[in-house]
């Protein structure tokens, strides 16, 4: 017997474990579903295209889960120079890659055969070194120069190196992550409301200032005014889940994945789940996000150290906000952008970071109180 | 290590609460969209998913009465175009444009993407790279371009139409193999080539006042296409397929419905297409030798009213009914526009022989005289005396009769009506009486439509006896001052040949389907007897005399004892009668013995000569000679007739393969005619003959010949 065996006195949380599985497999035969006409019209005939590669990312995810939930968390807080080094190279090769005449090896990191996209592992890294900072800083956490500032600047400093390799949305929900950590580390109550206030006022600036922006949000607040042009992709994902009604035309049985919703495989994958199965079947969905939602954050509670705690709270607020931010989107309950749904969208980098994360999450259950 | 103090814990059950009222809202959200306006959202996805197509039934052929197709429908590529699915590619290129434009971070990411869509093993890239359908999506303007390029359209014309604010419009009509295929092969997202139905007339210009012809929406205008649209056009069909986004049809069982086509019920007319080019052959003859404003025949079977022929000049091809007659006409067209032009095409299209009226003029006396027979004011044996002038009624300025300057003297009925003479016709019509006269005009069509199967018949006028004084029941016995149609005459005339039984005129047989299955027959209709079998007889007699002594001379056959009357009528212009414009005409029944035909010629203002028995008379012998013989009616001679034939039989060469020039020399060298009078070129090779080589003919016949 060693001593990280005695030092376990919970077994890993199964629950967080089968829910995330079954996601995972659902999002397999969502992915085909969703994914068929455009596999079959644009990748010859080939309808299993993004199917296949759903599910060696899938398989990859679950290797990688299960050796992440044996990997003890707190190596991530003895190397957080490393992790903030990843995070830089991650960055930095994306621009080598520019400059070189031939794009490839140097902007992926390739793992199994896999290609991965720097911003979603930095997404993980960003929230390993967040925990490992403010758990370092926890006692001047509350205090301005000391606390709030040098937070403030890692949360611009993470979500901006995200902001400038993909979209503002990835960004947005980069900096949301950060900022729920901040505020259960301790953080004064007054820096967070201060903070969303100046974060108000400066969305609402660059919308003001920027006319495609401002029709964005115009279009948002009336999609079906401007069906045809930005409010395109909110109104279909609209009539596909009115479609659905509240037991949904069948697995399969979607229309509107016939290239009416555009990325329907992708970032608007959760418009098809509500047509084909319904308001049950998205509500069952959701029900399961809620109980990974639960079970991550009852892990941070009974975490052995403030490390472990602020990780999983990381790690689930990661994968909670941006659930949350692809429902609302579908529903056009927020001006649309796009972002995956965990778990079940197409895409095998996301898949294998979150699957990675809940392993993580999972060895922090395994060493909790 | 510190533990996580109780604070943390706090929030972070405080985050669980917001994470779950978040959830909670969102599922509200979602409960609103899917189960309270679930069923308003699904019904504008239904209508945005389906495309109603219709399915055009095949239009019904147009039969002559021997099984000849004179219309018939084939099917024709059509280009058309749902406009929403071509708007909807404004909207992708113009957000990808806009973005491009306006956003320095979208560019500046840009830059990191290039090359990014080379690699379609990319795993991420995938993802993102394509956010359109199958196909590459093209601007209205470039679609039209596109079109415009192989349709040979105006480009701006196609632009309209693909933009337009319909669900669906057809671009253009009845493409080429070719032009379908290249329209298909662009993949232009919108645009379709369907299948339509398209009318072919394959004899053209031919009995087109008959077939009518049909709009761009295949509905039958004028004719048999008209009066018979709503059996020849069957019932449409639909197909009502779901599409994808961009408009293509999905590939899938179970997503379309279909209802099938009813196909058009098939005419078959009583028209025999050889005949029918006897008379269409004989009408242009008449219309351009006389240089008329119009030429009419009707050819008919008198003993079931069946019409065998109706043909006109000027007429028009069915195909093309907008384009002129001949170069004349185009002539006279050219320069108009709107509503004249219009005009000019609606006249072209009229149909004489029903639509029009005329005064029938001594055509007429047949009938004033079958009356007379019919009541017992005239008999067979009457005498009558012509002193130039009609005394027995006193008006402003004597009638006189047309040979004044030599008064036709004592005559037999039958020589009064040889020589037409106005005298005696005067004294048998006042003979008749008002009120007998009209009352025979009424019973034997006349005032009346005959309802034959054509649109917009023509009544003729008819006066009432109330409104009709002595001099009106002289002119009118000799055919002034009344006014029918040229098929109200030929009913008529048929009473005389049939027996005394006026006969509705037949023009549609029957009406069969597809499989061959008889589902309508016309059945032939007495209307009602107007004369006995005595002056029905008594009439064939007089009209045999007036061809082979009388006016008619020159349409007499010998073996085929032809009978009819000429008639000259001048023209009302004004309300005046005109001195210069006249209608000549000639009403013929033949053999007379055994009548199977009657024919009427109409020339309309003929400009050189205008007596029937000149211009007229010839053209309907030659025509009845043509007609009797394809019907395989044998002649019957009279003992004059065998003797002056027995030195002048001779046997039928073969011409066909000759040219023109070396047939004619041929044919003339024994003795024989030919029917071509047209400029033709005279090396024109003969395609056929008839009769045929080795048959005994009379001298003089006339052989019809075929060319090239």
């Amino acid at each position: 017997m060693t001593v990280m065996e005695m030092e376990n006195k919970n077994s890993m949380d199964w629950i967080l474990f089968l829910t995330t599985l079954i996601l995972v497999l659902f999002g397999f035969i969502m992915v085909y579903s969703a994914s068929y006409p455009e596999g079959y019209y644009n990748f010859n005939g080939d309808g299993f295209f993004f199917f296949r590669k759903q599910v060696t990312a899938g398989v990859a995810g679950i290797a990688t889960l299960v050796l992440a939930s044996f990997i003890d968390y707190r190596i991530y807080r003895a190397l957080n120079k490393l992790i903030f080094l990843i995070t830089i190279v991650a960055t930095l090769s994306l621009f080598t890659a520019y400059g070189t005449e031939a794009y490839g090896a140097q902007r992926w990191i390739s793992i199994g055969g896999l290609n991965i996209q720097p911003s979603d592992i930095i997404k993980v890294t960003a929230v390993m070194f967040m925990a490992y900072f403010l758990e370092k800083h926890n006692s001047k956490i509350k205090t301005f120069i000391s606390g709030y500032i040098p937070v403030f600047l890692l949360i611009l400093f993470f979500s901006g190196i995200i902001f400038i390799q993909n979209d503002l949305s990835t960004s947005f929900v980069m900096a949301m992550t950060l900022g729920v950590m901040f505020f259960c580390a301790g953080a004064n109550l007054f820096h967070i409301l201060l903070t969303i206030a100046g974060g108000i006022a400066s969305i609402a600036y660059l919308i003001i200032n920027e006319p495609y922006r401002t029709l964005r949000i115009i279009s948002f607040l009336d999609p079906f005014k401007y069906k045809s042009s930005y409010g395109w992709q909110v109104v279909q994902s609209i009539y596909a889940l009115g479609t659905g009604g509240l037991f949904g035309m069948g697995l399969g049985q979607s229309r509107q994945k016939f290239f009416y919703i555009p990325l329907a495989y992708n970032d608007f994958i959760f418009s098809i789940i509500g047509e084909e199965l319904g308001f049950v079947g998205a509500f069952i969905v959701m029900a399961f996000y809620i109980v990974i939602i639960w079970r991550g954050l009852r892990i941070a509670i009974n975490a052995k150290d403030q490390f472990g705690a602020f990780l999983a709270i990381g790690i689930t607020s990661l994968i909670a906000i941006q659930t949350l931010v692809h429902i609302a989107v579908v529903t056009s309950s927020m001006p649309p952008t796009g972002i995956v749904l965990p778990f079940i969208s197409a895409g095998g980098t996301s898949l294998l970071i979150f699957m990675g994360a809940v392993g993580i999450l999972l060895n922090i259950s395994k060493k909790s109180i | 290590m510190t533990k996580p103090n109780l604070k943390i814990k706090k929030r972070i059950i405080f985050l669980m609460f917001l994470f779950f009222i978040s959830s909670v809202a969102l599922v509200v959200r979602l409960g609103n969209i899917q189960i309270i306006e679930g069923e308003a959202y699904k019904k504008e996805a239904f209508s945005q998913w389906s495309r109603d197509i219709t399915i055009n039934a095949s239009r019904g052929t147009i039969y002559d009465s021997k099984g000849k197709k004179l219309a018939v429908s084939i099917k024709s590529d059509t280009v058309v175009c749902f406009p929403r699915d071509v708007m909807k590619s404004i909207k992708t290129v113009e957000v990808e444009e806009k973005s491009d434009q306006n956003s320095f971070i979208f560019n500046f990411l840009n830059m990191f993407r290039r090359g990014e869509n080379d690699n379609p093993m990319d795993l991420d890239n995938d993802l993102s790279a394509n956010e359109g359908g199958p196909i590459p999506n093209k601007t209205p303007d470039e679609i039209a371009d596109i079109l415009a390029g192989i349709l040979e359209m105006d480009r701006e014309e196609i632009y309209e139409m693909i933009t337009g604010d319909t669900d669906y419009v057809t671009i253009k009509r009845w493409v080429s193999v070719k032009q379908a295929e290249e329209v298909k092969a662009a993949n232009l997202s919108g645009i379709s080539v369907i299948e339509d139905n398209q009318r072919i007339y394959p004899y053209d210009n031919f009995a087109s006042h008959i077939l009518g012809f049909t709009n761009i929406d295949q509905a039958g205008m004028y004719g048999i296409e008209s009066t018979y649209n709503g059996y020849l056009t069957g019932e449409p069909g639909r197909r009502i397929v779901n599409t994808d986004g961009n408009g293509i049809e999905l590939p899938f069982d179970g997503f379309e419905q279909y209802y099938a086509p009813v196909d058009g019920l098939n005419v078959v007319l009583t028209i025999d297409e050889v005949i029918q080019h006897f008379a269409e052959n004989a009408v242009e003859k008449a219309y351009y030798d006389n240089n008329a404003k119009s030429a009419t025949m009707i050819i008919m079977n008198p003993n079931n009213g069946d019409i065998l022929a109706m043909a006109s000049r000027p007429s028009y091809d069915p195909n093309n009914p907008r384009l002129p007659y001949d170069e004349t006409m185009k002539n006279e067209w050219s320069g108009l526009s709107g509503q004249d032009l219009q005009n000019e095409w609606y006249d072209l299209w009229r149909n004489i022989s029903v639509n029009d009226i005329y005064e029938p003029g001594s055509t007429f006396k047949l009938l004033t005289t079958a009356i007379a027979l019919e009541e017992n004011k005239a008999s067979m044996n009457s005498t009558y005396f012509c002193d130039g002038y009609v005394d027995d009624i006193i008006t402003e300025t004597p009638i006189k009769c047309w040979r004044y300057y030599n008064p036709h003297g004592l005559q037999t009925l039958a020589e009064a009506l040889q020589n037409s003479c106005n005298d005696a016709l005067a004294d048998i019509g006042l003979a008749i009486g008002k009120e007998t006269f009209y009352k025979y005009n009424k019973a034997l069509g006349f005032g009346q439509r005959t309802n034959i199967a054509l649109n917009g018949e023509a009544f003729g006028i008819v006066n009432s006896p109330e409104t009709m004084r002595d001099v009106n029941l002289v002119t009118q016995a000799f055919g002034q001052g009344i006014s029918v149609t040229p098929i109200q005459l030929v009913t008529a005339v048929g009473s005389l040949s049939n027996g005394g039984n006026l006969i509705k005129p037949r023009l549609v047989k029957q009406l069969v389907d597809n499989g061959g299955n008889i589902v309508h027959e016309n059945p032939v209709e007495i209307v009602r007897k107007v004369f006995s079998e005595e002056t029905s007889n008594n009439m064939m007699e007089i009209m045999e005399s007036v061809v082979s002594q009388g006016a008619g001379i020159s349409a007499y056959l010998p073996g085929y004892s032809v009978g009819g009357k000429t008639g000259t009528a001048q023209k009302v212009v004004n309300g005046k009668y005109s001195e210069e414009l006249y209608v000549t005409s000639f009403i013929a029944t033949a053999p007379t013995l055994d009548p199977e035909i009657v024919v009427l010629l109409i020339i309309d203002e003929p400009k050189d000569s205008y007596y029937g028995s000149v211009i007229a008379a010839p053209v309907v012998g030659a025509v009845i000679d043509e007609t009797l013989k394809y019907m395989n009616v044998q002649p019957v001679y009279t003992k004059d007739e065998i003797i002056k034939l027995e030195k002048s039989y001779v046997i039928v060469p073969n011409v066909i393969g000759l040219s023109l020039k070396d047939a004619s020399y041929e044919l003339d060298r024994i003795g024989l005619k030919h029917n071509i009078t047209l400029d033709n070129e005279e090396d024109i090779l003969v395609k056929d003959q008839y009769p045929k080589e080795g048959i005994e003919v009379i001298k003089g016949s006339v052989i019809t010949i075929m060319l090239n």
